[in-house]
């Protein structure tokens, strides 16, 4: 009688017992990252020019020196041969598209009907799909000069500039109408905001370090994101850390030149290990240790259901820790791991029951 | 001197009734006034030095605080021991002192020497302890908010600022220690990366925050004729005066805190919490002062409580939690209820033996009389009315009346043959003729109860009281024997027509035959209760044994113990479902329940892993045990992740009280590495598992607290130009949070903390803290420290100057003492100790070894005392050794009972056995001088007969001293209150050894005497020679 009440009572009580839960060990990749100070700046010959991207001659300024202008405000008109060449080819490989597709298409259902062979269909599809690149490739090399390929109906020899950023116009580097070449400065700009970000980098981070990596200022409740354009040659004497230089590429308006501010440093984006969650580590007999659901013992009632694992910690972000000692998909205590410590310390002080 | 003492009292009559009237009055007025307990004081002189380090390791502490303590310490006159225990934040070194010193002498002692101990800056300052007992916290409390308006904070100022000052002003009170809530303090969180954007360093904020909070007197300036005096007025005022307080100055423009740092209101961090009913509250333990009376210091605090509350704000109330005089008046009331109905019973017994009105009032007249005079006495020796003091009484109430019966026997036996004999002088004869072997029988029970006051330690503190007791009521009972009992027969006795009564006449008619029987085969007999005696003496060191009897307090608490190193959110968070568990599934018997999780302000040595519940119960429950069983099994089941201990709160800190150790029976292991003692530990464990009756072991792992160690690298620090000075400035007051300076509010004082942002978020963090350099160099934590994680001591014990770990046991079903025997022998030869290691035995155990060694001695003695004081009674040895073959006859009973009961054999058991032995000798010596009496008187008759028709003469006597002390204790039997169960053992002891030792001195006696005497008397039959003739009784 009384066995079974108290195996009543341990079931009721197993049931209420508290849950632990589990999952299963991920690969996953990490960003690392590195709390830095920053500090406004700006340099003294912030100028920008505004340049050429093919052939041509300039046609028309539409700004004067002296003048104040607007990111993407257009700055000058230039007549290109080379441009015109370009569309008139466009549109022309479109339409031949148009008829290899329905070539194509044609062949395609008497091919489904089985009037025609396989090779007649694999030929219409070959030169469909070089056609096809063709136009795409032609097609990104219009986009990049500003002009929309879709959209455009008939040739054009048109090519407009516009400022990349604002600023004041500060010379006009090209005669109108005289002829230019490819990557040519057509037009000087002088930033109105030519802030750069200087942050200083702990020395142990040399190796990590490169340029184009991001770097994001918190100003206020803002996040800024610049990008590291220099990574000064030495070191800043005063408080021996690494100088980067990032520009900031958006319009701030409330930067403040000398202020100080808070900024992150995000490197080796790419790396993937197997990770758990943070919750899952446990400190257990001096090693860091992940509890693994004993497979064996769960079958008996009275064993710890639960078995630790050391692992070694390679990195963390703020949820998750990637490790070494566990193997991906393996299943692993995510939260409570404090309770499956307990039981086993518990059991190991060999309290009777 | 006897017959002078008897003459005086005769003849002045009206005196002697006056006397004792007032003595009544007094003894009545003293018995209202006696403070009362619920056990006699049984804490050793001890004083306490504890050492806060809030932010410090186990480690650290133990090398700069408790060591310095200790050894300072340990030249101290009278010291007997010195236990210090060291924790993450606080050491704790107690000393034990003899017990005969006088303790504000020994604290002064302390102090001195406390006074030369070097303790690094910073680290604290060691104060003594509460001059308060073991016992000492007699009232808890909660400061209960029922508008639920007011935070934990608030409710902790509160207690701090409001209360504590109130309560403590109350007589008898040590202290008001206060457990839960938070303490408010200022946080100025400082941003360390805007170090470098001001060019200062973390240690310029620390100096700019210490220096601005000051005041200073400016003595005084006279003005026409008056005195100003001048106040320097700079103490912080509110957080602004903080925020602006200037860090440093260049070119007009100032670097205030405001530039680095938020100020804002936070939480001190914490060492414990006070979870009631699945919410976090606080509370507050009131201690009362040494050698002050419990209920007196209640009833002062609770009359003071109105007081309080109308100084709480409105809606926040004094609510009690634990209030000690409940269980001192339940323990008082079973003792007085035995006193009381053990009284009555005593006083039935008489009537109907006597079966006369007027001598039977005359002998109970005697009982009350006796016990006012010891009441008297007690109020005199400051002795407390507790559960061994009443219980003392108790079982004393039965002898009490043994002088006067004799007495009034007498005066009536005579008064009936000779009625008209001069009164006055019939009276003060009869009385001098039985006044010896009166002074005699009481002087043999005070004897026997005289040596248990040299048993020491907590045993004897126990039932010292009773023996005192007894030995006081004795005493008195022979006083009043002596005085007023002659008087008495005096004034009331009439010579009485019939003196033979119904109940008397039956017994004589079963016992002649019995008794023939006996006197014929008086050889066989005495050998074969020889041989009973001796196995039933060879079974009793088969019986288990235990040192003291449990006190049921009818209340219930749990030890509660996580894994070391268990954070105080985790504990509380336990604490608060195993609250929401326990009052789910047991609503018709709990009220309410309190978890003390940690520790409080002062003196405790627990930590975040650690909690004591205290249930309250609904109803009164009288026998908690079934509840506490199952409760048990059901927590064990349901919150795998901690262990539970079922205890009550006085057996609690008794238990911490014997020895530090917190369970009846525990290993001590000693020795250097903890390492290695905790190897040694588990290896005992594992040896122990499966020794029969062995139903728990709890090590106290010292090992398992993790802990981030910041190690400065001296290379790094040089490249950097940073001192170990500014890391550790970085860790005690960044991280750790430790006060540089104090906001002063009136009376309050809330420390003002330059806490690191963000410092505490993980562990990464605490590598990331930034440090600027004097000269602008930056660097991170880890660049200059390393720092790693590992596993420390969660703290360390030691005893003597040596360390030692605990490995606590708890046996059921079988005896402590054959377990330690065999798991003795089990550990010695199976365990491997290495150098300078070894262990002992604590705990329970060791008290009643102890005390068993003691008794040892002390039974011999009383032996021989006795036989001292009846050879001086009888002039005889083998009269003497005649009367203590008694003796055996009690304990066959004794024994008998014990066995039946399957009551363990403890101190109360064996103190039963010693109460027998003074029962057994006085039937034995009552018997024994009658017969002298007769024979001196008959010289001519035969042994045989003479001893036939003294035994059946005597039978009333006999049969009344044993039927009076055996109800006397009958009621001790009986009783289920609080406090029974201590004197049951003692109880089933007398009142089985009673009835053996009566019987058998009815048959047994006599044959032995026919034995030892055949020969002589027959000698003495044919050849008269009266010089050989012996008789006590003269």
């Amino acid at each position: 009688m009384n066995k079974i009440f108290i195996l009543s009572l341990w079931i009721t009580a197993s049931l209420m017992a508290v849950e632990i839960p589990t999952e299963h060990a991920k690969m996953r990749s990490f960003g690392e990252s590195v709390a830095l100070n920053s500090k406004v700046i700006q340099l003294s010959n912030a100028q920008q020019a505004v340049m050429s991207l093919v052939s041509g001659h300039i046609e028309k300024y539409y700004v004067g020196p002296g003048e104040k202008v607007e990111a993407g405000k257009k700055i000058a008109l230039i007549e290109s041969i080379m441009l015109s060449k370009m569309t008139a080819d466009y549109i022309s490989l479109k339409e031949q598209f148009i008829a290899l597709d329905k070539n194509y298409k044609a062949t395609k259902r008497l091919y489904d009907k089985g009037m025609t062979s396989m090779q007649e269909l694999n030929l219409q599809s070959i030169q469909r799909n070089a056609m096809s690149a063709q136009i795409s490739a032609l097609k990104s090399q219009l986009e990049t000069l500003g002009i929309r390929a879709d959209s455009l109906k008939k040739a054009s020899a048109d090519y407009l500039l516009y400022a990349h950023s604002a600023g004041t116009v500060s010379a006009l580097l090209q005669p109108l109408h005289s002829v230019i070449g490819e990557d040519t400065a057509i037009v000087s700009i002088v930033k109105d905001q030519a802030f750069y970000i200087e942050s200083y980098l702990p020395l142990e981070y040399a190796n990590v370090v490169k340029i184009g990596q991001k770097v994001v200022v918190t100003d206020g409740k803002k996040n800024i994101i610049t990008h590291i354009a220099q990574i000064l040659p030495e070191l800043d004497e005063k408080t021996q850390r690494i100088v980067l230089l990032s520009s900031v590429d958006e319009k701030v308006d409330d930067l403040y030149i000398n202020a100080f501010l808070p900024s992150t440093l995000y490197f080796n984006v790419d790396k993937e290990y197997v990770s758990v969650k943070k919750s899952a580590l446990s400190f257990f007999n001096n090693e860091w240790a992940v509890f693994i659901p004993n497979k064996e013992a769960k079958q008996k009632e009275n064993e710890i259901q639960y078995e630790p694992r050391v692992v070694k910690v390679i990195t963390q972000d703020e949820q998750y820790i990637g490790v070494d000692g566990i193997e991906a998909g393996e299943e692993y205590v995510s939260d409570k791991s404090y309770y499956a410590k307990s039981m086993l310390l518990k059991s190991s002080l060999g309290d009777g029951d | 001197m006897l017959n002078k003492i008897i003459d005086i009292s005769l003849k002045y009559k009206l005196l002697i009734l006056v006397l004792f009237t007032a003595i009544s009055i007094f003894g009545f007025k003293a018995y209202k006034e006696i403070p009362i307990d619920a056990f006699p004081d049984i804490t050793p002189k001890q004083v306490v030095i504890y050492t806060e380090s809030p932010a410090n390791s186990a480690e650290d502490i133990e090398k700069l605080i408790t060591y310095p303590v200790e050894s300072a310490l340990s030249g101290v006159a009278g010291v007997k021991l010195i236990m210090s225990n060291s924790i993450f934040g606080l050491s704790y070194v107690s000393v034990f002192f003899d017990d005969s010193m006088d303790i504000y002498f020994l604290r002064q002692l302390v102090s001195e020497r406390l006074a030369s101990v070097n303790i690094p800056a910073g680290w604290g300052k060691p104060v003594l302890g509460p001059n308060t007992t073991g016992l000492g916290q007699v009232y808890w409390y909660q400061i209960y908010d029922k508008t639920g308006k007011y935070s934990l904070q608030q409710l902790k100022e509160m207690q701090k600022y409001i209360v504590t000052p109130l309560l403590k002003s109350v007589s008898g009170v040590e202290e008001v220690v206060g457990w839960g809530g938070d303490e408010k303090q200022y946080n100025v969180l400082i941003d360390t990366k805007k170090l470098q954007n001001f060019a200062i360093t973390y240690g310029d904020v620390v100096t700019a925050l210490q220096k601005s909070n000051q005041v200073a007197g400016g003595q005084y300036l006279e003005f026409n004729r008056e005195q100003y005096l001048i106040r320097g007025a700079g103490l912080y005022k509110n957080l602004d005066d903080i925020r602006d307080t200037v860090i440093k100055s260049t070119k007009g423009q100032a670097v205030t805190i405001r530039d680095v740092a938020k100020v804002e209101v936070g939480s001190a961090p914490r060492f414990g919490a006070v979870s009631i009913d699945t919410k976090e509250a606080v509370m507050g333990m009131v201690l009362q002062r040494t050698a002050t009376n419990a209920a007196k210091v209640v009833a002062s605090v609770k009359a003071k409580i109105p007081t309080v509350n109308s100084a709480l704000p409105k809606g926040v109330e004094i609510k009690t939690i634990y209030d000690r005089t409940d269980l001192t008046h339940k323990a008082v009331a079973t003792m007085t209820e035995a006193l009381v109905s053990g009284t009555v019973l005593v006083i039935i017994v008489l009537f109907l033996f006597l079966f006369e009105l007027r001598s039977a009032f005359v002998v109970v007249i005697s009982l009350p009389l006796s016990l006012l005079i010891a009441f008297l006495l007690m109020d005199y020796y400051d002795i407390s009315a507790n559960l061994m003091s009443l219980s003392g009484l108790a079982i004393a109430v039965g002898m009490i009346v043994d002088g006067a019966v004799v007495v009034v026997e007498n005066s009536f036996r005579k008064l009936h043959h000779n009625p008209d004999a001069p009164r006055l002088q019939l009276m003060a004869e009869s009385a001098k003729e039985v006044a010896t072997p009166v002074t005699f029988a009481v002087l043999i029970i005070a004897a026997v109860f005289i040596p248990l006051l040299s048993l020491d330690g907590i045993a004897g503190k126990l039932y010292s009281p009773m023996a005192i007791n007894i030995v006081f009521v004795m005493l008195a009972s022979l006083f009043v024997a002596l005085t007023i009992i002659p008087v008495l027969t005096f004034f009331l006795l009439k010579p009485s027509k019939s003196s033979e009564n119904i109940v008397m006449n039956n017994i004589k008619k079963a016992y002649t035959p019995m008794l023939i029987f006996a006197l014929s085969h008086a050889k066989s007999l005495l050998a074969g209760v020889t041989l009973i005696f001796i196995i039933l003496a060879y079974i009793l060191t088969l019986q288990g044994r235990e040192f003291l009897p449990k006190l049921n307090e009818e209340a219930l608490m749990f030890r509660v113990i996580a894994i070391p190193g268990t954070a105080l959110s985790q504990s509380t968070e336990t604490a608060s479902e195993i609250e929401k568990y326990i009052l789910k599934n047991y609503p018709e018997d709990i009220k309410s329940v309190l978890s003390m999780i940690g520790r409080s302000e002062k003196g405790e040595t627990a930590q975040p892993n650690y909690m004591e519940l205290l249930l309250t119960f609904k109803h009164d429950i009288k026998n908690p045990a079934p509840l506490t069983d199952k409760m048990s099994e059901d927590l064990k089941h349901k919150f795998k992740q901690v262990q539970f201990v079922p205890t009550q709160p006085i057996a609690m800190r008794i238990e911490e009280l014997l020895e530090g150790v917190k369970a009846e029976l525990a290993i001590k292991i000693y020795g250097d590495d903890q390492k290695i003692l905790d190897n040694i530990a588990k290896n005992i464990q594992a040896k122990l598992s499966n020794v029969g009756g062995l139903s728990g072991m709890e090590l106290e792992s010292q090992l398992g607290q993790a802990q981030i160690n910041i190690e400065p690298n001296y290379l790094a620090l040089a490249r950097y130009g940073i001192s170990v000075d500014e890391v550790m400035d970085v860790i005690r007051y960044g991280i750790g949070e430790e006060a540089v300076t104090e906001k002063i509010e009136g009376i309050r004082r809330f420390g003002i903390v330059p806490k690191i942002k963000d410092a505490k978020k993980d562990i990464e963090a605490i590598k990331k803290i930034t440090m600027r350099s004097k000269n602008g160099n930056l660097v991170a934590l880890d660049q200059i420290c390393d720092i790693s994680v590992k596993q420390g001591p969660s703290f360390i014990k030691r005893e003597n100057l040596s360390r030692y770990m605990v490995l606590s046991l708890s046996v059921k079903g079988r005896d402590i003492a054959s377990f330690v025997a065999d798991a003795d022998k089990i550990i010695k030869s199976e365990v491997d100790m290495p150098n300078g290691y070894y262990i002992s035995w604590a705990g329970d155990f060791k008290n009643m070894q102890e005390a068993t060694q003691k008794l040892k001695v002390i039974i011999p003695i009383t032996i021989l005392i006795v036989v001292l004081l009846l050879y001086t009674a009888f002039n005889s040895v083998s009269k003497a050794l005649l009367i203590l073959i008694n003796a055996p006859f009690g304990f066959i009973g004794g024994i008998i009972a014990l066995l039946i009961s399957g009551v363990y054999l403890s101190i109360s058991a064996i103190i039963g056995f010693i109460a027998i032995f003074a029962i057994a000798i006085l039937n034995g010596i009552v018997l024994v001088s009658f017969i002298d009496e007769l024979r001196e008187k008959f010289p001519n008759v035969g042994l045989k007969i003479l001893l036939k028709d003294a035994a059946l003469l005597r039978i009333r006597p006999v049969l009344m001293t044993a039927f009076a002390a055996f109800f006397g204790i009958l009621p001790l039997l009986y009783s289920s209150g609080v406090g029974s169960e201590i004197q049951y053992p003692l109880a089933v002891v007398i009142a089985g050894g009673i009835i053996s030792s009566t019987i058998l001195t009815l048959l047994i006696l006599p044959s032995a005497y026919l034995l030892l005497y055949k020969n002589e008397h027959f000698r003495e039959e044919n050849k008269i020679d009266p010089s050989q003739q012996k008789s006590a009784l003269k």
